[in-house]
């Protein structure tokens, strides 16, 4: 296999390979899209599309959310319980009934208990601060954006459970209308004034 | 390609690609996950592993344990039951409730033997308007979800493993073959760490047909100790020492029993839903004597 | 490009000689060393308690002892030794720096040893495929960036300016490696990230080695000696580089397996790409067929029936990735012997085979004419050949029994795991087979070594004793 010496005393190359200039069959690239297509629409099938929340069985947040269980109270209304009670009964009191000179009541409030949930999402997302009339009574205080720092789904129980207790009876809030709210707020540190917060939608 | 720098491109590309889909993406999604409140009991979940526990996870990696049992439990599917706890003081009341749904539930058998599945459903919102009806006829009842798939069967789990499992693990050794059982959830499985000790040095002692090694060079065998050890392993039959020695287990061996005993990863979190029941299944690789 | 004489045959092989020396010859020690931890490995399954009084040959470190050095040991020097020489040769350029290139490889191979006691004494990482320990990790790394330098610079000083196929296969391949080894050894060992992310990167890591990396040196090899042997011109340029693209941008996906406790997406994705995996492979089988055909050069054993069954292997090791990527298959063979067949049909059955047909192709070029003994090489192919299958194909039968009983939770596991019991028997006996097969491998490989050397010292003692100092003419 080794390179001869020639005649002359020079020595010959072994010649190396070379490549033919044929294409790429059709049908390999014919499977090639195919296959892509197939991985494209199974990935869209069962891939939850990133969420770090989403296994296999579940295809999709909503899929989970299916199943959560609800026995034993709520789960949400239990973590917004919990998460209410470090944080906001201090102010609110643990009965939701407010404190004199710190916070308005939130059981039977009609801002807590409103048909919409929209303008409730803002309060604690930038603060409120200035006259608002509770339970015809009139409040002069000032609540900081206790909610900020919470994530969405956080928030969103919290805000459920006080819909929810002490007599209260509404619909739950989700984290998809917090995250819209927060989008919508992104930016913004001045607090609600109530006049102004009458006139976002309900 | 004529070029070499199209070359290092097409790999710079390809390479750097799934670098930011596997080790970046995951680094971002879950490296900086923390602790989190299972559902609905709000406790903290997963919690660190105690000392020997942690030093038994070191032996568990040295041993090469993973090349036979991973630590992941998968899962099918899942299934959502009525469970009817009480049928309430007005019986009547209750079957016309639940005959509205289904007409076999509607007679009078239903309400034998409770608490018991009456219906299968979709979901947890399919299951709303039944509960709703069950408790307006002063009944009651409750949802089951449960997993499904042939690791739940074997009682080897009550939900699929998810990241949030491993939190404090390093290494992570979620393994890739299953020659032994799955041993995510041994601890709730076998509590017993002298059934674990007395498993390593002797498996076939505690498992007939167990194809597991034996792991004598775990434990010392010595002359009759007076008072004997109170570590010595409870042998009988073939398995016992020789009459005037005992058993011992080295302090790897019972830091190896403390991390087995301590591997239970079936806490409700969102993302893996259920809320069967905490007794386990009857496990089909249950230990024979 | 300035008039440079090419390099004449003679002065590649002469600057090749030692530093493929230094790969094939350590090389081919771990290869045979794995394969007698192979041998043990697959012993305890026949008698579970054979070690349980030596912690050193307990499965638990002959297995990782087994798989490290057949992946660090052999199949990372040997494609190193082949990507060299391919190289110089096609570059028509000597080896630039070979006696620092042999200080790699005699680096790399303590590397392998340090890894190789470190398991041994339990010092293993516990992730799969990158058991050694950190120092072993840190001394492999430089010696293979030691070794990719001085590639790299021969590639820079190639005086055919034209590159062929494998040489994209090559230098992708001395890029791939040190970035997913740094990557996996720095997030794993040195600065663990947290929790379920080390498993993503040591999947991550394990498929880019055993399904790009691999692939891409071996395919490196594949395309310069079936022209070599067939006398034809490879078919076509342009396969090849669809086999190079599709290959580096799928397989670099792969890794993840179904049942990964990851969200989702990863394991979906990464299911994805592995059958887009059957794409490359097909083309690789096209462009195999369309090369072979029509060349009249018998198979007899040689480098030509290694490769050739390299191929075959690729194909089939690639079917079984694509199929258990489906959910349907993957829900039975998940954590069955399946997936190790599928290994060791990639590993054994494509890359060694391929390694030791090009080897057998470069070496009498090394060793001069005559010194690799063709008829062991022919016994070398018909002990591996039937062992690879003989150990491959009951895994991977043997897997589907296993799933399909296991996934009904009426059998006990106990009976599942009996069940494996006969496959595995067969399987010892092809790991036997590959074990005598490498060693044979091995005493060919140093008998012609030795064959050199001798040669070169008879030359040498006869120059120093002769009457005439050579090179004065009377």
């Amino acid at each position: 296999m080794n390179a001869e010496p020639s005649q002359s005393g020079r020595v010959v190359l072994e010649t190396e390979p070379t490549a033919t200039g044929l294409t790429v069959p059709m049908w390999l690239i014919a499977a090639m899209l195919v296959l892509l297509f197939l991985g494209a629409w199974y990935f869209d099938a069962r891939g939850g599309w990133f969420e770090a929340k989403v296994y296999e069985p579940y295809h999709s947040v909503a899929d989970v959310a299916r199943f959560q269980p609800r026995s034993g109270g709520d789960a949400v209304l239990l973590r917004g319980k919990v998460l209410y009670e470090q944080n906001c009964a201090l102010c609110h009191n643990p009965d939701g009934m407010g404190k004199l000179a710190q916070a308005p009541p939130l059981a039977g409030s009609e801002w807590v208990l409103a048909a919409g949930v929209n303008r409730l999402i803002r309060i604690p997302q930038v603060g409120l601060a200035g006259p608002i009339e509770v339970k015809g009574q009139l409040w002069n205080l000032n609540m900081a954006a206790m909610g900020v720092m919470y994530p969405d789904e956080d928030l969103a129980a919290v805000l459920s459970y006080i819909r929810n207790a002490w007599g209260n009876k509404a619909s739950v809030v989700t984290a998809e209308q917090v995250k819209k709210v927060r989008t919508e707020l992104a930016g913004r540190s001045q607090p609600y004034a109530p006049d102004e917060l009458k006139k976002e939608a309900e | 390609m004529k070029s070499s720098a199209l070359v290092f491109l097409a790999a710079f590309i390809a390479l750097s690609a799934s670098w930011g889909g596997f080790v970046l993406a995951p680094q971002l999604q879950l490296g900086r996950a923390a602790q989190v409140k299972t559902i609905p009991a709000q406790d903290n979940y997963p919690v660190a592993r105690p000392g020997l526990a942690a030093q038994g996870a070191e032996v568990y990696r040295s041993l090469g344990c993973v090349y036979c049992h991973s630590q992941s439990v998968g899962q099918d599917g899942v299934k959502c039951e009525i469970v009817l706890t009480d049928a309430g003081t007005n019986a009547i009341a209750t079957l016309a409730a639940l005959g509205k749904f289904n007409a076999e539930l509607g007679k009078p058998t239903t309400l034998a033997l409770l608490p018991k599945a009456i219906l299968q459903v979709a979901d947890m919102n399919a299951a709303d308007p039944i509960l709703k009806a069950i408790s307006s006829a002063g009944a009651k009842a409750q949802v089951l979800v449960s997993a499904l798939g042939p690791d739940m069967a074997r009682g080897w789990g009550r939900r699929r493993t998810v990241a949030q499992d491993y939190l404090y693990d390093l290494p992570v050794q979620p393994g890739s073959r299953r020659a032994g059982p799955d041993l995510a959830n041994v601890g709730w499985r076998w509590p017993d760490a002298n059934w674990q000790l007395r498993h390593l040095y002797a498996p076939a002692a505690e498992v007939q047909g167990s194809t597991m090694p034996a792991y004598r060079f775990l434990f010392e065998l010595r002359p009759l100790g007076k008072p004997a050890a109170a570590s010595a392993l409870q042998l009988s039959g073939a398995f016992a020492p020789p009459a005037g020695f005992e058993i011992v287990p080295t302090d790897a061996a019972r830091a190896l029993a403390a991390y087995l005993v301590s591997l239970r990863a079936d806490a409700p979190l969102f993302e893996s839903p259920f809320t069967a029941p905490a007794a386990p299944a009857a496990a089909t690789n249950s230990p024979v004597k | 490009m300035t008039a440079i004489p090419p390099t004449s045959q003679q002065q590649i092989d002469n600057s090749c000689r030692l530093p493929l020396f230094a790969l094939f010859g350590g090389a081919a020690v771990w290869l045979a060393l794995s394969s007698v931890f192979g041998v043990f490995a697959s012993l305890t399954f026949h008698k579970p308690s054979m070690f349980a009084d030596c912690a050193m040959l307990s499965y638990g470190r002959a297995f990782p002892a087994w798989a490290n050095l057949l992946v660090y040991g052999f199949c990372l020097p040997a494609g190193l030794g082949v990507g060299l020489w391919l190289l110089a040769r096609l570059g028509r350029v000597e080896l630039a720096k070979p006696w620092l290139i042999v200080v790699g490889a005699k680096l790399w191979h303590a590397g392998v040893l340090v890894g190789l006691i470190g398991i041994l004494a339990g010092q293993s990482t516990g992730f799969e495929w990158l058991e050694m320990p950190r120092p072993a990790a840190v001394i492999l790394f430089l010696a293979f960036m030691l070794i990719t330098v001085w590639a790299y610079v021969t590639y820079t000083r190639r005086t055919e300016a034209s590159l062929y196929p494998s040489q994209w296969f090559v230098l992708a391949a001395l890029l791939w490696f040190p970035w997913i080894f740094s990557t996996a050894t720095l997030l794993l060992q040195i600065l663990p990230v947290r929790g379920v992310v080390q498993a993503s990167v040591a999947w991550w890591f394990a498929g880019n080695l055993l399904n790009v990396w691999l692939t891409l040196a071996g395919l490196a090899s594949t395309f310069y000696v079936l022209p070599k042997l067939t006398g034809r011109p490879l078919q076509s340029y342009y396969l090849a580089l669809f086999v190079f693209w599709t290959l580096i941008l799928f397989g670099t996906w792969t890794g993840i397996p179904a049942a990964a406790a990851l969200p989702a997406w990863m394991p979906t994705l990464s299911g994805a790409a592995s059958v887009m995996m059957l794409i490359p492979a097909l083309a690789v089988v096209a462009i195999v067929i369309l090369t072979v055909r029509g060349s009249q050069t018998p198979c007899g054993g040689g480098p030509l029936c290694f490769t050739k069954f390299a191929v075959g292997s690729l194909m089939l090791a690639t079917v079984l990735l694509a199929i258990s990527a489906c959910p349907q298959v993957s829900r039975v063979t998940d954590y069955t012997w399946f997936g190790h067949g599928q290994t060791v049909l990639r590993i054994y059955g494509f890359f060694t085979m391929t390694m030791f047909g090009a080897i057998y192709h470069i070496m009498p070029q090394l060793v001069g004419p005559g010194r690799v003994c063709p008829r062991w090489m022919r016994i070398n192919f018909w002990l591996v050949m039937p062992g690879i299958l003989l150990l491959a194909l009951p895994l991977v039968f043997g897997g589907i029994a296993q799933g399909l009983k296991f996934i009904d939770a009426t059998i006990p596991f106990v009976d599942v795991s009996k069940s494996t019991l006969m496959a595995f028997r067969i399987s010892t006996l092809g790991e036997f087979f590959i074990a005598v097969g490498n060693l044979i491998f091995l005493f060919n490989l140093l008998a012609a070594m030795v064959g050199y050397y001798r040669s070169v010292g008879k030359t040498a003692f006869a120059e120093a004793t002769a009457l005439q100092p050579v090179g004065v003419k009377p």
